[in-house]
């Protein structure tokens, strides 16, 4: 008996060790594969791709080994350190500023440490501010738009804020600026731009006899009507979505210039109008198979969009990338603006993004705001910096100023000669700064829960009641 | 040297010396992060400023309340009634086949059987994610074979969803748990076999009366490693299906991962109560089994 007690407890210690020993998860494996359980807990927010929306090229790398740290100490008088995550997107823009910026200081340099993902970033400054000791941090990090209020409220101590920049805050995106305007101060500079765009092909659209102007300032009941014609005629759908991270809800309200919040933690589902309807189109549209909701973000991008399944894409712009993928299909894309519901005026919705912080841990934050300032601010360095950035890594600004330059008045091939860059800065200008919430992504994934409910037949009405309850149970939750 | 102990008081303390090293190593890395995650599942906040939770069971009475929660519970347990029977009594079957003496290629088979252990979990379900895709293999060879007309929504229904899970952990630990069979019926003497032959034991009668007792050990072994990695199943879920559709298919480590590092959440507290809630569902699980399975004393 006394033995068997002893192996009850050896056998609970081991149980128990790899809960808590492991941050709270284990896989279906015993002691002997803890090895393996590190790298899948770097690699699971991976998959959660939609959180990652930016970094599709880095979605499914397995990294082995932890992500490389900065070490803000040993640095140079003209020296910066920053957190960035794509080698195609984000790090040719920060590449681009450091060399705009070494016309002002030529000893100036700019020490990009790369990271697997976004996620990366979010993960260091928790355990940072977890650990209460933030000199792990570098001197700046990018950081995604819908994320950073939380970071902020959670961890104050981790930020400093870059108001007294000499940035011309009117120079930017009013909406994109709205994410890092926190409690009235301007925490960040932004890189990238997340106006949403609505992408067709026009080949099918004349195919079935309709022009890029009939799918433009239209209803979203004339949309659905136009989709199963085309589907009816072509079997492809007008329109995909990763559905484990679905944004199509939250950019269709936006578009309306309506939120799913009226306050930072009270949620407006039951009773909201609007909500309701744009559930009603993506499942009416799904039942119809003019939207396919994909099970993940790879089966979005290489199936639907690459696999040539839709003959429109509908998602921020840093989608385009994916677009281009397919070099057959140049010359045959267009975009323009969203539906809305009641038609007659154009849609404009922004969907993901990050911007650039300074963080506690940086030592001088008098040159960090001079090199933000000059560079993504607007400053004088701002249209080298954007040109470049666009040219090698498809980034487009929010910086009204720079989006005049030649290089984004130019006409794209593969978009049939239309001057999209020109026509997104545009269209950033006009979308409309809606109720944001740190509950976004929780919110998000009940939405696609809500969604996936209602096409399986539930009652609409019952199933909006029950996502604000959860909701309104997570909030509660985390304000104990 | 005349230190006053005698031979046997310095072998016990070199004993102890050799032993403290990795005592305090278990102190330091195990231990001590369990009592912090208990005491840290009693508070609420984000990770810079945890306090005190208010009353100070709120964690532990939250998690009932939580549908999705009770969703997770009830998904992992479906997980562990459908899986580990079928995988263990697979499990036997193989080992019993891949016993035989006679059997030619018995290495290359075993092996076959076993390999899927040596790939990672992570790249598995990346890999079942592939094929279970919409337009991916399964359906593509489905269909050519006139088995299905139109493709299957593998991952985006709950049942098949839930299919495509069980299956890929049959897949993966089935060759695993043969493993620990063979090494038990290579310890059962061939001559029982034979007293059994000539005593007129049929092949069935013989792995029901003579393996079956014999292997218990190793049975309980498996079934209570089993069961242990299924309550904590978190892999598959995350990168098979990511949960869905509409969390059918998340698992309690997930949904608790998902509150620690997950969306931005960083709920820590109410993460270390649900893993604590885990932990006393194994405990309890492994406890009956090994007072079903042990009739020793």
């Amino acid at each position: 008996m006394k033995r068997k007690a002893l192996s009850m407890v050896l056998a609970s210690a081991m149980t128990l060790s790899m809960i808590a020993g492991c941050g709270g998860n284990g896989g279906a494996d015993t002691a002997t594969d803890t090895t393996e359980k590190t790298e899948t807990t770097e690699t699971t927010e991976s998959t959660d791709s939609a959180e990652t929306t930016e970094e599709t090229a880095t979605e499914e790398a397995a990294t082995e080994e932890a992500a490389p740290t900065a070490d803000v100490s040993s640095e140079g008088e003209h020296e910066l350190s920053v957190y960035a995550w794509d080698e195609n997107f984000n790090i040719p823009a920060l590449k681009a500023a450091e060399k705009a910026y070494q016309t002002v200081d030529p000893e100036f340099t700019l020490n990009i440490i790369t990271q697997s993902g976004s996620q990366d970033v979010e993960q260091a400054v928790t355990l940072a501010a977890a650990a209460g000791d933030f000199s792990t941090l570098p001197d700046i990090v990018l950081f995604q738009d819908h994320y950073i209020q939380k970071f902020v409220a959670d961890y104050p101590d981790a930020w400093q804020d870059i108001d007294d920049a000499g940035i011309d805050w009117s120079n930017l995106g009013a909406e994109k600026i709205s994410y890092s305007t926190i409690g009235g101060k301007h925490y960040g500079a932004p890189v990238d731009n997340g106006t949403a765009i609505f992408a067709y092909r026009t080949d099918i659209l004349e195919q079935c006899g309709y022009t890029l102007d009939d799918v433009t300032g239209i209803s979203w009941d004339r949309w659905l009507e136009i989709a199963k014609d085309v589907h009816d005629q072509t079997g492809m759908a007008m329109l995909s979505m990763d559905h484990s991270g679905d944004d199509l809800p939250y950019m269709m309200l936006q578009a309306e210039g309506e939120s799913q919040w009226t306050d930072n933690t009270t949620p407006n589902l039951v009773g909201n109008d609007k909500f309701k309807k744009i559930i009603e189109v993506i499942v009416q549209g799904a039942n119809d198979g003019s939207i396919i909701l994909a099970n993940s973000w790879s089966e979005y991008t290489d199936q639907t969009i690459q696999g040539d399944q839709v003959a429109g894409v509908m998602n921020g712009n840093w989608i385009i990338p994916t677009i281009e993928q397919v070099a057959d299909n140049s010359g045959k894309w267009a975009i323009t603006t969203l539906p809305t519901i009641d038609g007659g005026k154009e849609g404009y919705a922004a969907n993901g993004g990050s911007s650039l912080y300074v963080t506690a841990n940086c030592t001088k934050p008098e040159l960090a705001k001079a090199f933000l300032a000059y560079t993504f601010g607007g400053g004088d360095g701002a249209i080298e910096t954007y040109d470049a950035a666009l040219t090698d890594g498809g980034v487009i600004t929010t910086c009204i100023s720079a989006g005049k330059s030649d290089v984004y008045a130019k006409g794209v091939d593969f978009f049939n000669g239309q001057a999209i860059y020109a026509d997104i800065v545009e269209m950033g200008s006009h979308v409309p700064v809606i109720q944001q919430s740190d509950f976004h992504y929780n919110l998000r994934t009940l939405v696609n829960t809500l969604i996936t409910n209602v096409q399986n037949g539930n009652d609409i009405d019952s199933e909006i009641q029950a996502a604000q309850e959860q909701i309104e149970f997570e909030i509660a939750g985390s304000q104990n | 040297m005349k230190t006053g102990k005698s031979v046997t008081a310095k072998q016990k303390t070199a004993g102890w010396m050799f032993l403290a090293i990795a005592s305090i190593m278990i102190f330091i890395f195990s231990f001590y992060p369990m009592v912090s995650a208990l005491i840290m599942s009693f508070k609420t906040g984000s990770a810079a400023s945890m306090k005190w939770a208010n009353p100070i069971t709120f964690n532990y009475t939250r998690m009932f309340q939580d549908k999705t929660f009770m969703k997770s519970v009830g998904n992992t347990f479906l997980y562990l009634i459908i899986q580990v029977p079928i995988m263990l009594v697979l499990a036997i079957l193989l080992a019993q086949l891949l016993n035989n003496k006679d059997l030619k290629f018995r290495g290359l088979f075993r092996t076959m059987v076993f390999l899927p252990c040596a790939i990672s979990l992570v790249s598995y379900a990346l890999i079942f994610r592939t094929l279970f895709a919409t337009q991916g293999l399964v359906n593509m060879t489905l269909m050519n074979m006139g088995l299905i007309s139109e493709n299957i929504n593998w991952l985006g229904q709950t049942d098949t969803a839930r299919f495509v899970i069980i299956f890929a952990l049959i897949w993966r630990w089935t060759g695993y748990n043969m493993v620990f069979f063979l090494a038990g019926l290579q310890n059962i003497e061939y001559s029982v076999y034979e007293a059994a032959k000539i005593d007129g034991a049929t092949g069935w009668k013989t792995f029901w009366h003579i393996t079956v007792p014999l292997l218990r050990p190793v049975i309980i072994m498996t079934f209570i490693m089993s069961i242990n990695g299924t309550l904590q199943l978190f892999d598959e879920s995350v990168n098979l299906t990511n949960g869905g559709p509409a969390n059918t298919t998340i698992t309690m480590s997930h949904y608790v991962y998902n509150n620690a590092f997950g969306t931005g959440v960083a709920n820590f507290g109410y993460a270390s109560a649900m893993s604590f809630f885990i932990f006393i569902l194994v405990a309890i699980l492994a406890f009956i089994n090994l007072k079903v399975g042990d009739t020793r004393d």
